[in-house]
């Protein structure tokens, strides 16, 4: 029995646009399980990253509700979802958008220090996530301009685990990168899954979406389905043609 | 140039509230200039103007005779000096008196005329600026129906000789030389009756006015102490009251001259921090639109062409700003005008000056031009490409400020100091503003605390020596009058403290104090440089004409009374503003040299709780008219330093809430680009958790470290350089130190306040954090 983290009922979420009132997400009943790594996946202008919003309480839901174990998260107030985000989330985004003007340990420790004063021990997490993710101590000590791309996601994945969230959430984290770097991000989000970490990313990348064990297709608004492949593994090509035939069958 | 019009109307639409907060700078820059312009120039013209209007003269005297053979021989005296262009001799009345005035006493000179043949005068004419029907009275110089003075109808007190006088107030005149008690001598007109009333019973002697006008009216001063040579030499025991055109045109524009002064001083200031914000509004605008510029020139628009446009869109900025501000000048300057009439006496009629409206121009174009110039050469050396590349992201990371690994600062704290430290030009901006607003607070502090909590600095600057009574005794009756007041209880201490008129090498009027014992004058604060005279041949000399006439302590002048001449040394310098600075003191055995004291003017301090009128009455009831005069030296002061009491408070209130604005204008600006650069970093700050009141505290911590410093530097250095600033300021009327007490407790507490308010500000004006969405940061769909 898998342990539910997050959970929708009715979630709903519209926009006016011009006086037009647009519905981009309806309905929505989900759970999202412990240890999972949930993808999300639709064409553009589905609702993939509203979700994530409303998910990760960046964004209230105009209808229905979002419940964290035993919290409902969906009435907070904005200070009150940033607190919920800063213990209980992290984030991977895919402009990656590091701090400038601080060092690659300032942008991971200011992070950090928001729940956790114990300097020591945060600084002791961050060296060994810098080095889980291959970050070697000198750029450690660089700013963010100074790197490179594949550097500042994985920088962007240590910032996001600093926390040591529940609930990991990626927005196209291999968006902005090339097919080498984004394939690195992919393994690192990949090991610390299997570490136990929950995972939940927006992609709309077929590579991408095979890391994932729970796919969720949404179209309009609405999930249209749902595919269980089981754990990752890089070899089984029985795994990757049945989310081809999801995602066929999804209208992909 | 139309596509440059629409780029600069893009600029300026994109940018509103960096528009308004310029414009309004700029607004107030121009108002202020053009008002100092005004005050310097046109409003001291305005006394030449008036002068001119009603033929005044440039030498009045008043002598207590009116005989026609002393009427003769000063008509051929006047007749015999080569620089005499047209005189007038008339009959007066001469007398010194008290009457009410501002809340308190007003002890001068008056002479009275009668009102038609005043207002028919070929020289020295005398103007009505407010009549009525009423047939039996006085007419009062219009400065005495300012305010909550006199009005039409009411009756006037006049205490003069042991008599109190009555008459009703018939009007108002204005005169350019007679027409104000800061001219040393004052006129009251009074209507036939009572005219003719004055010669029957001649109560008040009988005495002689002389108008002069003068070929050279700069040689006044000289022209009036050749008349009174000449008459003392032939009638050494006549008295003379005189004023001249140098001396007048001065002294009846000190609070002009203050005024101007603390004007100017505002107006340097808003117009350095206007450059200040234009500067820094070209920078960012630069640095936000990098990408865009660097597309323009890739479209072909050369440097020169990129500079235009802010050359456009600032200089038009300025210019719309200077035009409204000159025309808020003419709004605001009724209200100063009226303040200023209240001191000089003399109306002065509201016009627009072409010449104003010119330099308030020239100087702000100038000054923006060279400031666009400056702040833009930039653009000429940028490469396109890397122009393209750089967009927003034109960092320059030489360093990791306050890194959180080693740190031991709060999160806030720390990350507040890394925004601080890598803004150079918000700090520049914040500590130029807080520097000069740290100035003004000082001046506000120093005004608010000795004029406004306690006056006796301001007194003594001014005045130079008060006491609670002041009595003018004949010398015979001295011994009598000192026995009398050293057996009375109520009297803690009297001193002889008489202003009498000596000349310096037969020129130069000096007002010479003579006085006893130099250690009983209340303000020891009196000599500014040296010591006080110690014997016979030594004085203190004013300061301001020491200087002017190259003269240095140890120096010997020779000064000359009663047709009699001695030398003294140069002890010291003193200072006060009743002469302008022309003063000086000696003791009493060494004014014996030239000359004799007729009566003696002792000034007398009282125990606590003693009621001075009381005491002056009974002093009045036992030597009758042997008391030349008496004064409540309190009431006469508070009825004198009122004017300049009121003046320096509406200033003060003006230029602290001129400081709120800019402070407030200043902070808008720099907090609203702080965002908009920082809103990226916000977002992801959000996204990672941080609360918005978080963040908040962040951006007004940020300004913290510049707003605190500069503060501090700058209250240091005000407090240093106040007192002598004070000093440069009132120069004009003979001061050349300034000794005010420096509130430092107060001060501090007004910077807290400061400090605080620009706290709360940035707080208020970083609220709009709060529109920063984090979901702005997701880009997946």
């Amino acid at each position: 029995m898998k342990q539910t983290l997050l959970k929708t009922e009715n979630l709903s979420k519209s926009f006016s646009n011009g006086g037009v009132l647009q519905h981009v997400l309806r309905n929505i009943d989900l759970e999202l399980y412990k240890g999972d790594f949930t993808i999300i996946m639709g064409a553009s202008g589905a609702g993939k990253s509203t979700l994530l919003y409303a998910l990760s309480g960046m964004d209230t839901p105009t209808l229905g509700t979002i419940t964290f174990g035993e919290k409902v998260i969906s009435k907070l107030s904005p200070d009150r979802l940033a607190i919920f985000r800063r213990e209980h989330c992290g984030f991977v985004f895919q402009q990656i958008y590091l701090i400038e003007g601080m060092s690659i340990m300032d942008n991971v420790l200011a992070a950090g220090l928001l729940v956790n004063q114990n300097k020591k021990a945060l600084i002791e997490h961050a060296r060994k996530l810098f080095q889980a993710v291959d970050i070697s101590e000198e750029t450690q000590n660089k700013f963010p301009s100074q790197i490179s791309g594949g550097e500042a996601q994985r920088v962007g994945i240590v910032r996001a685990l600093m926390n040591s969230p529940e609930l990991l959430f990626a927005d196209e984290p291999t968006g902005a990168l090339n097919s080498k770097t984004g394939l690195d991000v992919l393994n690192t989000l990949t090991r610390f899954n299997e570490a136990g970490q929950s995972v939940v990313m927006v992609t709309h990348d077929m590579r991408s979406a095979r890391r994932g064990n729970r796919i969720l297709y949404l179209k309009d608004g609405i999930i249209t389905g749902e595919c269980n492949l089981g754990r990752y593994l890089p070899e089984d090509r029985e795994r990757h043609e049945k989310l081809q035939d999801f995602l066929q069958q999804m209208g992909w | 140039m139309k596509k440059l019009i629409l780029i600069v109307k893009s600029n300026l639409r994109r940018s509103k509230t960096q528009t308004v907060s310029i414009f309004v700078l700029v607004l107030l820059s121009s108002m202020l200039l053009n008002i100092w312009i005004i005050l310097s120039f046109d409003y001291k013209e305005n006394f030449w103007r008036c002068h001119d209007r009603l033929n005044a003269e440039h030498v009045t005297m008043v002598l207590d005779n009116s005989q026609d053979e002393f009427c003769h021989y000063l008509e051929e005296t006047v007749k015999q000096q080569q620089n005499t262009s047209e005189y007038s001799i008339d009959k007066t009345f001469w007398m010194s008196g008290n009457i009410s005035y501002n809340g308190g006493t007003l002890s001068s000179d008056f002479f009275v005329l009668e009102k038609d043949m005043a207002c028919t005068r070929l020289i020295g004419n005398y103007e009505i600026t407010q009549d009525s029907e009423l047939k039996s009275g006085i007419y009062l110089p219009m400065l005495f129906g300012i305010g909550t003075n006199y009005s039409v109808g009411d009756v006037i007190e006049i205490s003069c000789a042991n008599r109190v006088l009555s008459y009703t107030v018939c009007g108002f005149y204005n005169s350019a030389m007679t027409g104000s008690h800061n001219c040393g001598m004052c006129a009251f007109l009074v209507t036939e009756d009572i005219w003719e009333e004055l010669e029957r019973e001649e109560f008040i002697p009988s005495s002689t006015l002389l108008s002069v006008r003068l070929y050279d009216k700069s040689q006044s001063e000289f022209y009036e102490a050749a008349i009174k040579n000449a008459v003392s030499r032939q009638f050494p025991s006549i008295q003379a009251l005189s004023n001249s055109w140098v001396v007048v045109s001065q002294s009846r524009y000190i609070s002009q001259m203050i005024c101007s002064g603390i004007v100017s001083a505002m107006a340097c200031l808003v117009i350095i921090i206007s450059l200040v914000v234009i500067a820094s509004g070209i920078t960012n605008d630069i640095r936000e639109n990098m990408k865009k510029l660097g597309v323009l020139k890739a479209a072909g628009y050369t440097g020169r062409q990129l500079t235009g446009i802010f050359y456009i869109q600032f200089l038009g900025l300025t210019f719309i700003g200077g035009v409204a501000g000159i025309a808020l000048s003419y709004c605001l300057f009724p209200a100063v005008n009226e303040m200023m009439v209240s001191q000089t006496g003399i109306p002065y009629q509201i016009h627009f000056l072409f010449q104003p409206f010119v330099i308030t121009f020239l100087v702000l174009g100038g000054t923006s031009v060279f400031v666009i110039y400056l702040s833009s050469r930039t653009l000429k050396r940028i490469d396109v490409i890397t122009a393209l590349r750089q967009g927003m992201e034109t960092h320059n990371f030489k360093k990791n400020y306050f890194p959180l690994i080693h740190t031991r600062l709060p999160l806030q704290t720390a990350l507040a100091l890394k925004t601080t430290f890598s803004g150079a030009k918000k700090n520049i901006t914040v500590c130029i503003t807080m520097l000069l607003l740290s100035l003004v607070m000082v001046f506000s502090g120093v005004m608010i605390q000795n004029v406004i909590f306690d006056i006796q600095p301001m007194i003594n600057l001014i005045v130079g020596e008060v006491a609670d009574s002041c009595v003018s005794v004949k010398a015979e009756r001295e011994a009598e009058f000192l026995e009398m007041l050293y057996k009375d209880d109520r009297v803690e201490k009297v001193y002889l403290y008489k202003d009498i008129e000596v000349r310096h090498v037969g020129h130069i009027a000096l007002n010479l104090i003579v006085t006893d014992d130099c250690t009983k004058i209340n303000n020891q604060n009196l000599y500014v440089e040296g010591r006080f005279p110690k014997f016979d041949n030594e004085m203190l000399l004013g300061a301001k004409y020491a200087r002017e006439q190259g003269l240095k302590i140890g120096d010997e002048i020779t000064l000359t009374a009663d047709g009699n001449s001695a030398d003294y040394i140069i002890c010291g310098f003193t200072q006060t503003s009743n002469y302008l600075g022309k003063d000086c003191l000696m003791l009493r055995s060494g004014y014996h040299r030239i000359g004799t004291l007729p009566y003696l003017s002792y000034y007398i301090n009282t125990a606590k709780g003693t009621d001075i009128n009381t005491l002056n009455k009974e002093l009045t009831e036992t030597l009758g008219n042997d008391i030349e005069y008496i004064v409540n030296v309190e009431d006469a002061m508070t009825g004198t330093i009122s004017v300049y009491v009121s003046v320096i408070i509406m200033i003060v209130i003006v230029i602290l809430i001129l400081s709120v604005i800019i402070i407030a204008f200043v902070l808008f600006l720099l907090v609203r680009t702080l965002l908009a650069h920082k809103k990226r970093d916000y977002g992801v700050l959000k996204a990672l958790g941080f609360t918005t009141r978080q963040l908040i505290f962040q951006t007004a911590l940020s300004f913290m470290p510049a707003v605190l410093l500069s503060l501090t530097v700058g209250l240091i250095i005000s407090i240093l350089i106040i007192n002598p600033l004070i000093a440069l300021f009132l120069r004009g009327i003979g001061m050349v130190k300034c000794t005010f007490e420096i509130p430092v407790g107060w001060i501090i507490i007004m910077s807290g306040g400061m400090a605080g308010f620009a706290f709360g500000f940035v707080c208020l004006l970083a609220v709009r954090v709060r529109k920063i969405a984090p979901r702005e940061m997701l880009h997946g769909e």
